[in-house]
């Protein structure tokens, strides 16, 4: 996981302390898997990066009551997802339009690109969450549903569902 | 799958990790860290802000009612060949581009020739106009209180109390302030553009927008008070305070947002479909929202009921009391008065009564909550 590991809490703990350069360091390691999260769920880039930014934004809000001895990732993850999953619900139809001109574009450039795209644009956002999470960000289903708050039959049913739709899409 | 998920692109990817950057590290070093003996207490005020906003969400809102229906026809058949009297209380301010124009509640018109767009002062004695390079501040009877020459000056606003007032206004080299005498005139943001609006009461604190973000800001002091997300990169169509100046209202075309008092978001609203916003307010009053979604429905964001229905809509203007909604009609050159009980007042020939050559007339406002 990006960040992970004694870095991550030097940086969390020096952030804490008003360090910018630690907080920087913090951004940069873990924007780029935010944002491709909440990417792959809303299916809209200005979305995404909306999304992605105001997850970073609650972050620095509540640095302060962060546990610095628990890993930042999840805790971001968790907060990025959640925030995906909603836009993603309120969005409603308009992604689909969005997502169709999006695959086209990835249509001319990557094959895999666009099958996946398409395949994972046809499932709820609540099942491309945990898609996202398992096999992007490698959570396993006990720690999704920690994540999400969700049993863990309830994550299981949905990855199984979510993967064996994707395979009949691919 | 994990090498699949990663092999696809993020469209301006590298753009929007800058602009994230930037906005971050803005939030990060004007954030004010909590000193660990207060975080109990701090979540605790947490918690009561959150069920008070729940309580404002439930609360059955009084006022406009539910007027459910398709019009077919452009227009409302039965309208008043003229503006002859408001239906609330308040002035309204126009522009056309024949002008600024004062309404008085009596429906009479005072023309101030000359000025592109114009704004009320905080209660209403006064208003701000602009014309080419030129500020001036009027009585609502055209007389001319003082002037200031800018380069391309326009967005003038005006805020404060009635002891102690500021004008906000954009330029050539960006947005500045001046008291509302006239004195003091100075650059607040050099480069930015807006729009911006003033909160209202004793401080000067005016919101605007950037690039990239909303900010707050100190027009005294000088300081960035916060900033936020502003969303995606498109221009924003409406920016406004609710009168207790605890909410902050930012529309573009693909989202609503409404920040509480700290740039938190406390609201954010998607169209459907592929679908815009057109224009949105504050009922006066409260901290509802009504919206204009695709020029063609006005409804209340806290129900989600439509209020009115028509095509070609541009924008809505709520009265001060609250009761009534003006609502814009290019298409049908009409205004409509959407009244309690669904009620409708339509007024005709609104270009020609304005004396528009070019383009509908513009509601600027209408005044004034406080007396």
């Amino acid at each position: 996981m990006a960040g992970a590991g004694r870095d991550e809490r030097a940086w969390v703990r020096g952030a804490q302390r008003g360090s910018a350069p630690d907080l920087e360091a913090l951004f940069h390691a873990h924007w780029p898997a935010a944002h491709r999260a909440a990417y792959l769920v809303v299916h809209d880039a200005a979305l995404a990066e909306d999304v992605a930014q105001e997850a970073f934004l609650a972050a620095v809000r509540h640095l302060d009551r962060f546990d610095r001895r628990r890993p930042f990732g999840p805790w971001l993850h968790r907060i990025v997802v959640n925030r995906a999953i909603d836009a993603a619900r309120a969005r409603g139809v308009r992604h689909e339009s969005e997502l169709t001109e999006q695959a086209a574009a990835a249509e001319q450039r990557e094959p895999v690109d666009r099958s996946v795209l398409r395949s994972l644009a046809g499932l709820p956002p609540e099942q491309r969450a945990v898609i996202v999470l398992r096999h992007l960000l490698g959570y396993t289903p006990g720690e999704i549903a920690h994540l999400l708050d969700l049993p863990r039959g309830t994550v299981n049913s949905r990855l199984r569902r979510g993967l064996d739709a994707m395979r009949g899409a691919l | 799958m994990k090498d699949a998920l990663q092999s696809i692109e993020v469209p301006g990817a590298e753009a929007a990790r800058e602009r994230a950057a930037t906005i971050v590290l803005a939030a990060f070093e004007t954030r004010e860290p909590i000193p660990r003996g207060r975080r109990g207490r701090v979540l605790a005020v947490g918690g009561a802000l959150a069920a008070a906003a729940l309580a404002i969400a439930a609360a059955s809102p009084p006022g406009m009612a539910v007027v459910d229906r398709v019009r077919e026809v452009v227009g409302i058949e039965r309208s008043a060949p003229a503006l002859f009297a408001l239906p609330a209380a308040g002035r309204l301010l126009v522009a056309s581009d024949g002008g600024a124009w004062v309404v008085q509640a009596d429906g009479t018109k005072r023309l101030l020739a000359g000025y592109r767009d114009a704004s009320w002062s905080p209660f209403g004695r006064f208003l701000v106009a602009t014309r080419r390079n030129e500020l001036a501040t009027l009585e609502p009877d055209g007389t001319l209180h003082w002037t200031l020459a800018r380069p391309g000056v326009r967005l003038a606003r005006w805020g404060g109390t009635q002891a102690d007032t500021r004008i906000a206004y954009v330029d050539h080299t960006g947005i500045r302030v001046v008291a509302g005498d006239g004195t003091g005139d100075r650059l607040l943001a050099p480069a930015e553009t807006g729009p911006l609006a003033w909160r209202p009461g004793a401080r000067h604190l005016l919101a605007y927008v950037s690039a990239s973000e909303v900010r707050v800001q100190d027009a005294d002091a000088g300081r960035v008070l916060w900033r936020a997300s502003r969303g995606p990169n498109e221009p924003v169509r409406a920016l406004e305070w609710s009168d207790d100046g605890r909410r902050l209202l930012v529309l573009a075309s693909h989202v609503l947002r409404v920040y509480d008092g700290k740039g938190h978001t406390v609201l954010r609203d998607v169209p459907n479909g592929t679908g815009r916003f057109t224009d949105a307010a504050f009922v006066p009053g409260t901290q509802r929202v009504v919206a204009l979604r695709n020029g063609s429905d006005v409804f209340r964001l806290d129900t989600g009921r439509t209020v009115f229905r028509g095509s070609g809509l541009a924008g809505v203007t709520p009265s001060p009391d609250g009761a009534w909604l003006l609502v814009t009609w290019p298409r049908a050159d009409q205004w409509v008065f959407v009244g309690p009980h669904g009620t409708l007042r339509a007024v005709a020939g609104v270009t020609e009564q304005f004396r528009s050559r070019s383009g509908f007339p513009r509601v600027e406002g209408w005044c004034c909550v406080r007396p």
